[in-house]
């Protein structure tokens, strides 16, 4: 047995183990030994993730009809797995402990919990597995129902959008199938390498097809415009720690199936070469502006939500808008901060879903508007959602900011400046938007209904410190996560970016983290210093305040956060309002035109009229040889 | 209202009660000094208008008069002022406002009563609803007298407030910690006996080392009796696992 083969078969394992352990409390600790377990198992396969190794096969093939079934891992998926295990790991713990109690107590099912959340992950080590297309679409389609179960587990609204996750997920298959079919019939084979030789000898339009059909079949899991309505709902309303899987790392999936088919197999040069409009927009560029698109409006529609499950799961579409831009900006440094961006966004948005459950734990809402002033009371969940923030507003010291930086000197050395332009757009709208989820949840008036709450339990502290720390300690020291990046972009055949472990060596004026945020840390240094040489300060009740010298009460609620950032939402609202819904409808409407024509054409009008019609052109076709 | 309240003494002249302690480092003059001339040359004044008077502040401070040049400008809160202007008839209703605001500013404060209102009542002498001597509430530093005083005599006493800073004599701000049970007991014959504050000036006292044997009083304990104290929210960093559901 190859490594590969142990840890597909010990995730195997997990699934079953936990479905016979069954709906009690020990499922969860079992649960979590287990995805330990496996992420030994990857760590023996760590050659991958340091470019030492090429590939790891697994022994495990067969053939369907003459076509050969393989998988293996390479740098690529041991990357994308190796977050994978570790989100699993994390949520797992999270929902171990008190949060498991609850959701039993509640009614829910712990076995159907653990073992969805341990299906998601077999299902996406084999699809990260995958050594050719058709083992790729077996295990995008193993994703795709995994993901549903997890998702369908919440309450009536995430069913709802499960449900239109999946009429969404069937079409975007249906694509995939077709883009495949299309790929065989050109190339021969479902194997790679015959896709790879066979690109440069199709024709333009041919490859045009292909690369919409696979966009809009894997789009469909990254939610990239226009078939992201289905996520943000999906994945806020899924029970918490499977919220902060799914939101760490499953809508990924997706972005790894397009780096393997357009960076991989197409190959970026080829799709710069597909012009749309000659000689300024291509496919790629067509490409990039979705992704573009993609990170602005998810991130402005986050702004919106007064939930905070919601605002993150927003901020999950968004941000995979930098992933895919930075992916087909294809130079070493954009496609290192793409990739580079899916373990930090996993790192942060997993911390972030958690603080948000710990406070729905203790508080019992995730309503912006009910809360506030938390900090006293749950001040380590706070410092979670601190660093978590920091991290996915991009700014240093944490990870999100090296990704970011490797993205806009990309497209800068590039040459988009539109681009560039648009994703500064975006990351303002995340900094307005983070503010807000830390401002009203845990700064300004603790309510009174709030008073007696307590840190939330050991059991998520501990997987919440654990990530907060990534996210630091990876800031700190980025060429941790650059390692195994650099092999990713080795195994798919981009240019690798030269690193070192405080970031980007560049005589054009590179990154080096461990100066940026030693310097930040000494200045945070000297500001202690100021502050507590400064002489004895004095602490006061938050309604020992001024308001215009009014006399303050607990009952009245001074702190303000309804209807935030009234202003840009009134310059920015018309802009979209209900265009999503919009989009849909359209969409929904040319699928019941196009039917109801069919309908009307075999089955209402006029048969014998059709009838004479074929007759006719038949007789035609016969006296016409 | 008790009987207690009855036994103020009207109107006496409060001292700022010196500590014996000299200070002997030479230096320490210096530091003194320059410290002083720092504060009187960055006056902040709250932003809190309470009569007529206060219409003569915007020429005061816009680009005629130009009270900016002399490093005073406004300021949002009560915690980073250093100035409470008292601009006009102080009301009954008003008069509360301004001690709660003027508890909550940071030592060293100062306050300057402007218009003839503040010294004695001027035209509202007969009104049920003002408080006529502003100085039996809290401790003034520079009476601005007039009705209404204009733009040039508010920063001649802003002037003068300066030269009182910079040669140490503006520390009347003291009074409030030192007599604070004559000041006390003249705002709760005023507002009644269940009349408070969120801030603990006693405390501040002792923080600010400015107890004397007039900082408590009758009045004090009066207001101990009833006082419900306003703790400020401490953190709660224990991580408790309960097992109950």
């Amino acid at each position: 047995m190859t490594p590969l083969d142990q840890l597909l078969a010990l995730s195997a394992l997990t699934v079953v183990a936990v479905w016979l352990i069954g709906n009690r409390q020990v499922t969860g600790w079992n649960a979590t030994i287990l995805y330990a377990a496996q992420g030994v198992l990857l760590m023996m396969m760590s050659d991958l993730g340091y470019g030492e190794v090429q590939s790891i096969a697994s022994s495990l093939t067969f053939k369907v009809l003459g076509h050969g079934l393989h998988w293996r891992f390479d740098g690529l998926s041991w990357f994308f797995a190796l977050i994978t295990i570790g989100a699993a790991f994390l949520a797992s713990w999270f929902a171990s402990g008190e949060w498991g109690q609850r959701y039993r107590a509640a009614g829910g099912s712990l076995r159907l919990f653990h073992v969805a959340l341990a299906l998601n992950v077999f299902s996406m080590l084999v699809l990260l597995a995958s050594g050719d297309l058709l083992s790729l679409f077996i295990g995008w389609e193993l994703v795709s129902w995994a993901s549903f179960l997890i998702m369908a587990l919440g309450s009536a609204t995430a069913t709802r959008y499960a449900m239109r996750y999946v009429t969404y997920a069937f079409a975007g298959a249906m694509a995939v199938l077709m883009a495949l079919v299309m790929v065989y019939t050109r190339s021969g084979s479902f194997e790679f390498q015959d896709f790879r030789d066979a690109v440069p000898a199709m024709s333009s339009g041919s490859l045009w097809m292909i690369v919409i059909l696979f966009v809009a079949g894997f789009g469909v899991k990254m939610a990239l415009i226009p078939f992201h309505l289905w996520q943000a709902k999906a994945y806020a309303e899924t029970p918490g720690p499977g919220a902060a899987f799914l939101g760490a790392i499953s809508s990924r999936m997706g972005l790894f199936a397009l780096v393997v088919v357009l960076v991989q197999l197409v190959g970026v040069e080829r799709l710069a070469d597909l012009q749309l409009v000659f000689p300024f927009f291509s496919a790629r560029d067509l490409l990039s502006w979705l992704a573009v698109l993609t990170l602005i409006f998810a991130t402005f529609t986050a702004l919106r939500q007064h939930d905070a499950r919601r605002l993150l799961a927003w901020h999950g579409i968004g941000q995979g808008g930098y992933m895919l831009l930075g992916v087909l900006i294809a130079d070493d440094l954009g496609s290192a901060g793409g990739l580079m961006h899916v373990f930090n966004h996993a790192t942060y948005q997993a911390v972030l879903f958690m603080t948000v459950t710990a406070v729905i734990h203790r508080t019992g809402t995730s309503d912006l508007n009910k809360l506030g002033g938390l900090v006293t009371r749950m001040p380590l969940s706070f410092v979670a959602m601190l660093i978590g923030i920091i991290g996915l507003a991009g700014l240093p010291p944490m990870n999100g900011f090296v990704s970011k930086w490797l993205l806009y000197r990309a497209l800068i050395i590039d040459g988009s400046p539109l681009l560039f332009l648009g994703s500064v757009v975006g990351t303002l709208g995340t900094i307005l938007s983070v503010y807000k989820l830390i401002h009203n949840t845990f700064l300004g008036q603790l309510r009174l209904e709030h008073v007696e709450v307590e840190e939330a339990p050991s059991s998520m502290i501990w997987p919440m410190m654990i990530l907060s720390t990534i996210v630091f300690v990876t800031g700190y020291f980025p060429g941790l996560v650059l390692d195994w990046v650099a092999s990713a972009q080795a195994a798919v055949g981009l240019p690798v970016l030269a690193h070192n472990l405080g970031g980007v060596p560049s005589h054009k004026g590179g990154l080096d983290m461990i100066w940026v945020v030693s310097v930040l840390l000494a200045g945070f240094g000297i500001g202690a210093l100021v502050f507590f040489s400064g002489g004895r300060s004095k602490r006061v009740h938050q309604l020992d305040n001024y308001a215009g010298g009014h006399f303050l009460t607990a009952e009245t609620r001074y702190q303000y956060s309804d209807n935030f950032y009234p202003g840009l939402m009134h310059l920015i609202g018309p802009w979209y309002r209900k265009s999503f819904r919009w989009l849909e409808r359209g969409f929904v409407s040319t699928v019941d035109t196009l039917s109801q024509a069919m309908q009307g054409f075999y089955r209402v009008v006029h048969p014998s009229f059709y009838l004479l019609v074929a007759v006719v052109s038949a007789l035609t076709w016969v006296v016409a040889r | 209202m008790s009987n207690e309240l009855e036994n103020i003494p009207i109107r006496q002249e409060l001292e700022v009660l010196q500590s014996g302690q000299k200070r002997t480092n030479p230096l320490a003059n210096v530091f003194d000094g320059l410290v002083k001339f720092c504060r009187s040359r960055s006056m902040f004044m709250l932003h809190y208008c309470t009569g007529c008077g206060a219409i003569e502040l915007p020429p005061a401070m816009t680009s005629r008069f130009d009270m900016e040049r002399l490093g005073i400008q406004p300021m949002v809160t009560p915690r980073q002022a250093d100035i409470l202007l008292i601009t006009g008839y102080v009301s009954i209703k008003t008069l509360k406002r301004i001690i709660l605001t003027y508890e909550q500013m940071g030592s060293p404060k100062y306050v300057i009563g402007i218009c003839s209102c503040t010294v004695n009542g001027g035209m509202y002498w007969q009104s049920y609803a003002t408080a006529k001597v502003l100085r039996d509430y809290l401790p003034v530093d520079v009476y601005i007298a007039g009705c209404m005083p204009r733009p040039e005599a508010v920063i001649s006493g802003l002037r003068e407030l300066m030269e009182d800073i910079s040669s140490g004599r503006a520390e009347s701000w003291k009074k409030y910690y030192q007599h604070y049970d004559y000041y006390l007991g003249n705002q709760q014959k005023l507002f009644g006996e269940d009349w408070q504050t969120p801030t603990d000036i006693i405390a501040e006292a002792r923080h600010y080392d400015l107890m004397t044997e007039h900082t408590l009083g009758e009045h004090t304990a009066l207001l101990e009796k009833h006082q419900k104290p306003l703790e400020a929210l401490e953190m709660r960093l224990s991580v408790k696992d309960k097992q109950k559901v």
